[in-house]
């Protein structure tokens, strides 16, 4: 039972550096968060002020309604799981997931209980006399994952906890995470920078940038709506095409035109289009690679384009092409959908003709955010950004302030 | 001098090169030296600054702050029974309640002694003897001027260590109130005493060491730096015989003087200075890159592919290192000696008929030690390469020898580059390590040859004397000059700080400590 | 392959093995001639020790009569009272000063706090100061404490703990290398700091402990010219340096150069064997002191 809230939370290191601006989130009791960004976006840094490991330097944090900041990590009642494990390296793996036990006082019958039944759940049990240093990668994140479980505790924090393994365990104990959480019932909080990792373990996603949250939302939200163009780009592998064009309206009707190719906005997109308000404007339009044809013939509404490199993926294949102006274009063709000639006829320098449907396009305005989101979204970025800004002129000038009072009084020229 | 872009540079030739980058070094030593200064000057700025902030604060929370803190200006810990912090307020009192009555008592009496160091010294006075009947002359003490300076220089230690401490007291009271506002609760006396050994585990882990250090080194070396402005010496020992007074700048002029009339002996006390500077300059060049490259290449002798018994030559030579130095260098300094070992070997068997000079002429002193001494550092320096040695990565070696560099290529282009780089701050803490080097010059050579232009009755200066060896002679003299010792010691101090700070300013490796890794 | 490129190929192999086998020889000649070098003086204390004949410096060193009077004559002086005086002394330096050193460098390595840069700052420029211009403070104000001459024991140890948190580099770089994030795990597994330091680092700390205690306790043995100035006066509160000292001095070289020989066999007898057992340790704390700077 652990709901968490972070309210206005900001991180400033003693450099003046920035880690966190202003962060509110809300998790639910139960919930699966994930933070998800590119590295030095400050989500480790909001996990480590969750955990206590690092001082907050405004807003508050509260765990089940209590203000959490001024706690010790150990008064928090919470589990941790580190990327490096962090394994006690002169301890057995018993003694490791026995630690927290011990530190408890529980009594040793106890802890003998609750450390084999966590071993048996995570297939170590055989390991159990072994020093850390003698286990593989993934052994040592069961330990690990062990030792964060037998606390029991209210909230469970992992920080990028499959990043130092190889790409085929990673899937494997992905897997497991989720076998994992449907055991424990408990209030998960992850941190990666892998958006697959995230795409399939959190209930909700929060993306965040240069210390910002970009987006919140569940999976399909940030897959299927992303709010700005960050979002979009972050989201979904490989990374999704954009092409810098023109939004044209008529009366209810919007056009776009990529590389001359006219092509109308029809069904829903348009409908949340009209009901923003949008007008004709210059846009960056946002393909997935996944949702661009393949068509075997030019045609008015195909995008002509030569051939640069062909990777054969198995069950599909990633064509890079460049159009006539130099823009380079990804599709994503699924390999059953072409017959064998077809395939051997995709060599580089071949003219191919690209397409896509309306109903795919994502459309975003000058400054990157998404046209199709919610125009209250859109406002209240505009404000805080603001916001955001004025208080730094605020701070700097503040300092000032205080520093010119004291010189004056210093010098005596204060009235 | 003019400023080549990486693309310009590219196309000097090599020499042009050489030249350039000789230049640019020269050139960087005084902007180096002018960033030490201006660092030290906002330092110094900053701290004023400080100051001048938490003036201010105490003034306008005086004048706005709530009653508790008010009072706590004048009763200390006020502030804290106020908010129910009743351990931190009997600690503030008890520590205002101790000063209070320390000043009272004697820090009075100190501090006020302190400008004068003392009026009255010993005098005779007759002195009635009930057994005997009669009245009998006896040397009465009365000021001390070292226990005056001592005390008074621990006095104001402890009056800075009370305004610190009043300061606090009065932050705390307004914090508390501003916690107190918030909605918050304060922290117990309980969790004062629990966070001792959890977010505060620092300042019980540092409590005693810091003590340790503030009362063993600290003290002593402001007070040591202080006897420089005083006459302190054998015969003003400040108690038995005459009391000592502050002298100012005097101490200073003697050593910087050039006049001879004021000097050791026959020459003035600066050219001594000049001189042992320069030997110890000299000395430490040598002593330190001679160790450094032979020590090199002794551990890549050692580690060289087919060599076998690695481990015992190596422990051959790491045994040196535990036979204490006092019997390792003294043991070898005999033997050098006019009828030591090796001359009376040499003589017996009929190579040489007089002995040869190893420690009387000054230019065979000064070969001697720097050669003993190779003998007593190497076995550090190899410990020390071989160690650099095994985490130079192999695949550097191994892309070199794909590139086709051959066995000297490789060492001069990754291997000294690679040691270079890692041992430069250990390189300049090895160098003003021998300025101080004073065991391997007072055991091997106490000095000696005797400098006569240098010496008087005073104290004698070497050849080979350090200015440490020096100063501790002057120390030990026979007449105790203590204030000359200190001229000197803060002297040694200006030298070795001006080396590393120009040092730490130009080595790479601290600049951009990631390159190499 | 042709025959001759394999002809070529053998040819340049053999002159490499035979290059490297002359380098080797070389270098072999060279260690030889070191070790000899290095060891020399230890083996001429060694026999001149049991020398009989004459207790002055002779031109010769393997004795022409051997015995143990050096030996037994040490027992004439106050040899052994200045031995035990430096045992005594060695012992309880190695034992505070590691927990001095310890909590100082452990405290640099893992609390951030205001004044940590200050301080270390600070110890930098404390430690540019020559030691020896304090001498004479410390020297009147343990006298004043009772702690010189006979009672300079504990002023020494007390002069040797006290300052000895200054010398925290090398510790605080073995320190340094052990992952933050297991302080951090234990943080959160409930361990206090005090137990994060007890439970999670010291028992991982072996290595760096044992350098410690060693350097410590090497360290008495050698000192002398403190150790000279406050037992001036008396052969009671010597350590053994101060008072083998004076056997080599102008007068009683003559007389004392073969009994100091055996002392110094003797002296060297206990850090010798303990180095030997420890060393792997020592060498691992100077090389990481030097890296770390």
């Amino acid at each position: 039972m652990a709901a968490i809230s972070l309210k206005g939370v900001k991180k400033i290191y003693d450099n003046k550096v920035v880690a966190v601006h202003d962060f509110d989130l809300d998790i639910k009791d139960k919930e699966f968060v994930v933070f998800v960004g590119p590295s030095g976006c400050g989500k480790s840094t909001t996990l480590r002020m969750i955990a206590g490991l690092e001082d907050i330097s405004e807003g508050t944090i509260s765990i089940d309604g209590v203000v959490v900041n001024d706690l010790q990590p150990k008064d928090r009642d919470i589990a941790m799981v580190f990327q490096n494990y962090a394994l006690y390296p002169h301890m057995t793996v018993y003694d490791n997931i026995a630690f927290s036990l011990r530190l408890k006082k529980v009594p040793e019958d106890e802890v003998y209980e609750k450390v084999t039944n966590a071993a048996e759940i995570l297939g170590i049990t055989q390991y159990l006399m072994r020093k850390p240093r003698a286990l593989s990668g993934g052994q040592r994140q069961r330990v690990a994952i062990g030792r964060a479980m037998v606390r029991n505790s209210k909230v469970f924090l992992m920080d990028e906890p499959l990043s130092n393994l190889d790409a085929k365990l990673r899937n494997q104990m992905r897997a497991e995470i989720i076998l994992l959480r449907q055991k424990l019932d408990t209030t998960f909080v992850y941190v990666t920078h892998d958006q697959t990792e995230a795409m399939t373990l959190g209930d909700r996603i929060v993306i965040m940038q240069d210390g910002y949250i970009e987006q919140v939302g569940t999976p399909t939200e940030v897959f299927d709506m992303p709010a700005n163009k960050f979002v979009a780009e972050f989201i979904g592998a490989p990374k999704m095409n954009m092409i810098d064009t023109r939004l044209t309206r008529m009366g209810d009707s919007y056009m776009v035109s990529p590389f001359g190719v006219n092509l109308f906005v029809e069904g829903e997109k348009k409908n949340l289009l009209l009901k923003n308000d949008v007008q004709t404007q210059k846009i960056t339009l946002g393909v997935r690679p996944e949702h661009m044809t393949l068509l075997p013939a030019p045609a008015p509404d195909a995008i002509p384009c030569t051939l640069q490199v062909n990777e054969m993926m198995g069950s599909e294949l990633h064509l890079h092409a460049v159009t006539e102006d130099g823009s380079r274009l990804i599709a994503r063709v699924p390999t059953l959908s072409l017959t064998l000639a077809q395939r051997e006829s995709l060599k580089a320098g071949k003219t191919l003709y690209l397409t896509f449907d309306s109903r795919v396009m994502h459309f975003f305005g000058e400054d990157g955010v998404s046209l199709l989101s919610d125009a209250d979204y859109r406002r209240q970025l505009e404000i805080k950004k603001e916001n955001q800004k004025q208080e730094i002129i605020d701070a700097l000038a503040s300092s000032d302030k205080s520093y010119n009072e004291i010189m004056s009084f210093l010098l005596g020229t204060k009235k | 001098m003019k400023r080549y872009s990486d693309l310009e540079y590219l196309r000097l030739s090599k020499l042009q090169k050489f030249l350039y980058r000789l230049g640019s070094f020269l050139c960087s030593i005084p902007v180096a030296v002018w960033h030490g200064i201006k660092k030290l000057g906002l330092a110094i700025w900053g701290f004023i600054k400080g100051i001048g902030l938490s003036v201010a604060e105490v003034v306008t929370t005086f004048k706005y702050g709530s009653k508790p803190t008010r009072l706590s200006y004048f009763i200390m810990g006020a502030g804290c029974f106020a908010h129910g912090q009743i351990l931190r307020g009997i600690l503030f009192l008890l520590f205002e309640a101790v000063f209070v009555f320390y000043m009272i008592t004697t820090g009075s009496y100190w501090l006020s002694m302190l400008p004068s160091l003392g009026i009255l010294g010993p005098t005779e006075e007759k002195k009635l003897i009930p057994e005997l009947g009669m009245s009998v002359k006896t040397t009465v003490y009365h000021d001390n001027s070292f226990k005056i300076m001592l005390y008074g220089v621990l006095t104001i230690f402890f009056i800075i260590a009370f305004i610190y401490t009043w300061w606090v007291n009065i932050r705390q009271s307004k914090t508390a109130e501003k916690i107190l506002a918030s909605g918050k609760k304060l922290k117990s006396g309980k969790d004062d005493l629990r966070s001792l050994v959890d977010d505060s585990f620092h300042k019980t882990l540092l409590a005693l060491p810091m003590t340790g250090i503030i009362v063993f080194t600290v003290m002593p070396i402001v007070f040591m730096m202080l006897v420089a402005f005083t006459n302190y010496d054998g015969s003003h020992n400040g108690y038995s015989n005459n009391l000592f007074h502050w002298v100012g700048l005097d101490n200073f002029n003697t050593m910087l003087s050039w006049t001879s009339n004021t000097g050791a002996g026959t020459q003035s006390y600066a050219a001594t200075f000049g001189e042992v500077l320069t030997w110890t300059l000299i000395w430490a060049f040598f002593a330190t890159f001679t160790n450094y490259f032979l020590g090199m290449m002794v551990a890549m002798a050692i580690n060289k592919k087919g060599i076998r018994f690695k481990k015992g030559w190596r422990t051959i030579l790491v045994m040196t290192i535990a036979i204490p130095q006092f019997i390792s260098l003294l043991y070898v300094s005999k033997m050098f000696a006019k009828n030591g070992l090796i001359n009376n070997f040499l003589i017996d068997m009929k190579w040489i008929e007089t002995a040869l000079p190893f420690f009387e002429k000054a230019s065979w002193a000064r070969v001697t030690v720097i050669l003993i001494n190779i003998w007593i550092g190497i076995p550090y320096l190899m410990l020390t390469a071989t160690g650099i040695l095994m985490n130079i990565p192999q695949d550097l070696y191994e892309s070199a020898k794909i590139d086709g560099a051959s066995g000297w290529q490789q060492y001069s282009k990754i291997t000294l580059p690679y040691m270079l780089f890692v041992t430069g701050p250990y390189l300049l803490t090895q160098f003003t390590g021998n300025m101080n080097n004073f065991n391997v010059i007072f055991l091997l050579t106490g000095g000696a040859p005797n400098n006569p232009a240098a010496s008087n009755s005073a104290g004698t200066v070497g050849y080979t004397d350090l200015l440490i060896t020096w100063l501790f002679k002057i120390t030990t003299g026979a007449e105790s000059q203590y204030y000359l010792a200190s001229v000197v010691g803060i002297m040694v101090f200006v030298v070795v700080a001006l080396i590393t700070l120009v040092a730490y300013s130009l080595l790479p490796s601290i600049k951009n400590e990631e390159d190499f890794q | 392959m042709s025959d001759v490129k394999v002809q070529k190929a053998m040819k340049q192999h053999m002159g490499l093995t035979a290059s490297r086998r002359i380098s080797n020889t070389a270098i072999y000649i060279v260690l030889t001639i070191m070790s000899v070098i290095w060891l020399i003086p230890f083996v001429c204390i060694v026999l001149q020790s049991f020398r009989v004949e004459s207790t002055w410096q002779v031109g010769y060193v393997i004795p022409r009569q051997w015995g143990w009077d050096n030996y037994v004559n040490l027992a004439k002086t106050d040899f052994w009272r200045w031995y035990t005086n430096t045992f005594i002394l060695a012992i309880l330096t190695a034992a505070l000063q590691t927990i001095i050193v310890l909590c100082m460098s452990y405290t640099l390595s893992r609390f951030r706090f205001k004044m940590r840069k200050p301080l270390m700052k600070l110890m930098l420029v404390l430690g540019l100061f020559p030691g020896m211009m304090t001498m004479i403070i410390l020297y009147r104000v343990l006298a004043d404490l009772g702690l010189t001459q006979k009672n300079s024991i504990p002023g020494l140890l007390l002069v040797y703990v006290a300052s000895s948190g200054m010398g925290y580099y090398v510790s605080k770089g073995f320190f340094d290398t052990i992952s933050k994030s297991l302080d951090e795990a234990a943080r959160v597994d409930g361990a206090n700091r005090f137990k994060v330091l007890v439970k999670i680092i010291l028992p991982m700390s072996k290595p760096i402990v044992i350098y410690t205690v060693l350097t410590a306790f090497m360290g008495p043995w050698g000192d002398f010219v403190f150790a000279r100035y406050i037992s001036m006066g008396t052969s009671a509160g010597k350590n053994v340096a101060v008072g083998m000292y004076d056997w080599l001095s102008q007068d009683q070289i003559g007389k004392n150069y073969t009994m100091f020989c055996a002392g110094g066999v003797l002296v060297a007898l206990p850090v010798t064997l303990l180095f030997l057992f420890l060393q792997r340790y020592y060498v691992e704390g100077v090389t990481n002191g030097a890296v770390k700077g």
